[in-house]
């Protein structure tokens, strides 16, 4: 039994290890994810890399070089503004005109419209009386460069009303001081990063949801595959039909596994020197909890999934017969993900409890649920009954879908209907 | 030693009945014919000798002991449905089948070398199924049944498809199996190409057993009532004959089925009288004759 599954396992890696898809899907997908995340914000480095020229318009002299000193200083002085990160910040050119008359203001602006200049900061005394500055620029869709002036240039107003009111600069600083917030859980244990955290477990969530549907469908394909080439009934001779459909799903799954692990180290690699700089912060992300569920969930969920589509594939005559039933088996990974959003906002809902739970999404809302768990509040049991009932239905769905299995594969012809279905089951 | 042994072996789908209590055995180093028109039962018969189905109700034996799937790494089996891993190379594809019927990969990488030698394909080894003719692939396919060197050897259609080369290339290496004591079930509805071939033979129709048992005995029951004359001058003598049940003419040489206790020798005197007879012979009805005789009595 062990031995007719490991060799028809190895048969089903190595062949598909081998082909060109396999290598090509390897190297592709990682760099559409670094055309996707990466290069966008590289571009948007090299675009804004280059130093813009303003020029600041206020009768208060003061308060334009007060406006001026605020953009042109560089931004690594713990006043780190939201919005806007260090190494993509512009660089500013900044001059100072007390002049605000009208003629002026058109003459600026048509420096601006023939780019003799990047931009007009117009804050005359009657802009500061309506709250709202005039920003004459091109760019007037570049929301990260607005939203970062808007902040200098209502930090460096408030520091000039300060110094107004007779403030001495100590009193300004420490009054314009940002507070921040530490998120604390009620176990006293320390916060982690809820940005990074909240990416990193989005992350892992897609990869198990696309590898479970990707490599599901192939198993189906495989399934399929041997079917029209009308081996299977030269294989039945020795190995039984629940060897094959194993064999089938264990090599296929360590296929994606292979994807995973070299995508998983070249990631690692690559961002080494981030991970040692960043180590005390990643390593509060990626909890040795994290590390054991997520390949268990992973596991059970492709499991659960490529059997159901090991039970299509043997069904079906052709890719185009198996669309529907390919679509009613997604159906629940779907769902679970449509369950996900609500969760990430509100991980304590009694529909979170019950999807993580229920067999068909546990996979990737239990996994979600223990993710985000900071405050170890999910009761074991729950955990336990989760993992459970999901081995319980694979192996029941295993016994179920063999029988399929065993007569579907030698089913050629006409696709079958419900009725025939539950008969093979019944019979076989 | 009994090879195989089916007793009272039955197998419905739903209510229709694939095979009705069927009941042969093969002795050891025995070739059997397992006859029938499309659709008799034959292939199901073989799925239930070989574990794919199990029999709804009687007995197989397989070597002596009830059937268990251990066994079924000493048979050899060539499926009506060929087929192969079309992107899988020769070489490759026969080290899997081999191992999967328990043999070690370098044992069944010798084994593929020396078949691929003798059928004349060893230059193929590293190319990929589907670069291969039609021809090849059913050598190939033979190979991988006979890889493991099966002490039971089970051919469903195994004529089927192949040029008249490598129909005389299987036929040898096949009596060349029979010589060294290895039992082989020939399933197929063309008698003629295994009539030469096997000791016995089982004719079943609808699922049931119609007529069995040593060929030469089969035939022998039939009796020699078919005549081949040749002659010159008038076959008037064929017309409304009451010894003549049905014939063949083809101009001056006849195949004649005597009626049933009709004398040969009557018809001799007949024909003798009418034209030149440069031959008159009695034959053993062909197994094809016996099929369709048998068969058709039963379709009546």
């Amino acid at each position: 039994m062990m031995h007719n599954i490991f060799i028809i396992a190895r048969r089903e890696y190595l062949e598909r290890v081998r082909t060109r898809a396999f290598v090509i899907m390897t190297i592709f997908i990682p760099a559409l994810m670094f055309g996707v995340t990466v290069l966008p914000s590289l571009i948007a480095m090299r675009m804004t890399g280059g130093s813009k020229h303003l020029v600041v318009a206020a009768s208060d002299r003061q308060m334009a070089e007060l406006i001026r000193d605020q953009l042109q200083k560089p931004r690594d002085d713990g006043e780190e503004l939201q919005g806007r990160n260090k190494s993509a910040g512009s660089k500013y050119d900044v001059e100072v005109d007390t002049n605000v008359s009208d003629s002026e203001r058109a003459a600026l602006n048509d420096k601006v419209k023939q780019k003799r200049l990047d931009g007009v900061i117009w804050a005359t005394d009657e802009a500061l009386a309506a709250n709202k500055i005039p920003y004459i620029t091109r760019d007037v869709s570049n929301l990260s460069d607005t939203f970062g002036t808007q902040q200098v240039v209502s930090r460096a107003i408030h520091r000039r009303l300060l110094q107004k009111k007779g403030l001495s600069d100590t009193e300004i600083e420490s009054a314009l001081k940002p507070v921040g917030m530490e998120m604390l859980s009620p176990t006293g244990e320390g916060a982690k990063n809820p940005l990074l955290t909240f990416f990193t477990v989005f992350g892992m969530v897609m990869v198990m949801y696309m590898t479970v549907l990707l490599y599901g469908i192939n198993v189906m394909r495989a399934v399929l595959d041997e079917k029209t080439s009308r081996i299977m009934e030269v294989m039945l001779s020795t190995a039984t039909a629940k060897e094959m459909m194993i064999g089938k799903i264990l090599g296929v799954g360590a296929v994606g596994l292979t994807q995973i692990a070299i995508w998983t180290a070249t990631t690692g690699l690559l961002s080494a020197p981030g991970l040692i700089a960043g180590s005390g912060m990643i390593k509060g992300i990626i909890s040795i909890k994290l590390g054991i569920f997520f390949p268990i969930f992973f596991l059970l969920g492709f499991m659960l999934y490529s059997t159901m589509y090991a039970a299509i594939g043997a069904m079906v005559n052709s890719e185009q017969e198996a669309q529907q039933l390919q679509f009613l088996v997604a159906m629940p990974l779907i769902a679970s993900i449509i369950v996900l959003v609500q969760i990430l906002q509100n991980p304590a809902t009694p529909l979170a409890t019950w999807a993580s739970i229920f067999p068909l999404t546990a996979p990737l809302v239990m996994f979600t649920r223990i993710a985000l768990d900071q405050t170890q509040s999910i009761p074991s049991w729950q955990i336990a009954l989760s993992i459970g009932l999901l081995v319980a239905t694979i192996y029941g769905l295993m016994v179920l879908c063999g029988r399929i299995y065993r007569i579907g594969i030698l089913m050629y012809g006409k696709k079958p209907t419900l009725p025939e279905i539950m008969k093979w089951i019944r019979y076989a | 030693m009994q090879t195989i042994e089916l007793n009272k072996v039955r197998k419905m789908y739903d209510q229709f009945v694939a095979v009705n209590d069927l009941t042969f055995s093969i002795e050891q180093g025995g070739v059997f014919g397992l006859l029938g028109p499309n659709g008799a039962g034959k292939t199901s018969t073989i799925r239930m000798m070989i574990g794919i189905t199990a029999p709804d109700s009687g007995q197989i034996n397989m070597f002596g002991k009830p059937f268990e799937r251990k066994s079924l790494q000493k048979v050899g089996y060539l499926p009506e449905e060929r087929g192969l891993y079309k992107k899988m190379k020769i070489l490759d594809q026969l080290v899997f089948l081999g191992e999967l019927h328990g043999m070690e990969a370098s044992a069944a990488r010798q084994a593929a070398l020396v078949w691929c030698r003798r059928l004349e394909i060893d230059a193929w080894l590293q190319k990929k199924v589907e670069e291969l003719s039609k021809g090849m692939q059913q050598k190939i396919q033979f190979i991988a049944a006979l890889l493991h060197d099966p002490d039971f050897i089970i051919m469903d259609e195994p004529f089927f498809g192949l040029d008249p080369v490598n129909a005389a290339l299987l036929k040898d290496v096949m009596l060349d199996l029979k010589k060294k004591g290895k039992t082989i079930l020939f399933s197929t509805h063309r008698m003629d190409q295994v009539e030469k071939l096997c000791d016995s033979i089982c004719i079943i129709n609808k699922g049931n057993a119609v007529l069995q048992g040593d060929l030469k005995q089969v035939k022998a029951g039939y009796g020699k009532n078919n005549v081949q004359i040749q002659y010159e001058g008038d076959g008037a003598f064929l017309e409304n004959n009451s010894l003549v049940e049905t014939y063949n003419n083809y101009g001056n040489y006849v195949e004649v089925r005597m009626a049933s206790g009709a004398d040969p020798q009557q018809l001799l005197r007949m024909a003798a009288e009418k034209s030149r007879i440069s031959r008159f012979e009695l034959m053993e009805p062909s197994l094809e004759e016996i099929f369709i005789e048998v068969v058709g009595k039963n379709d009546a």
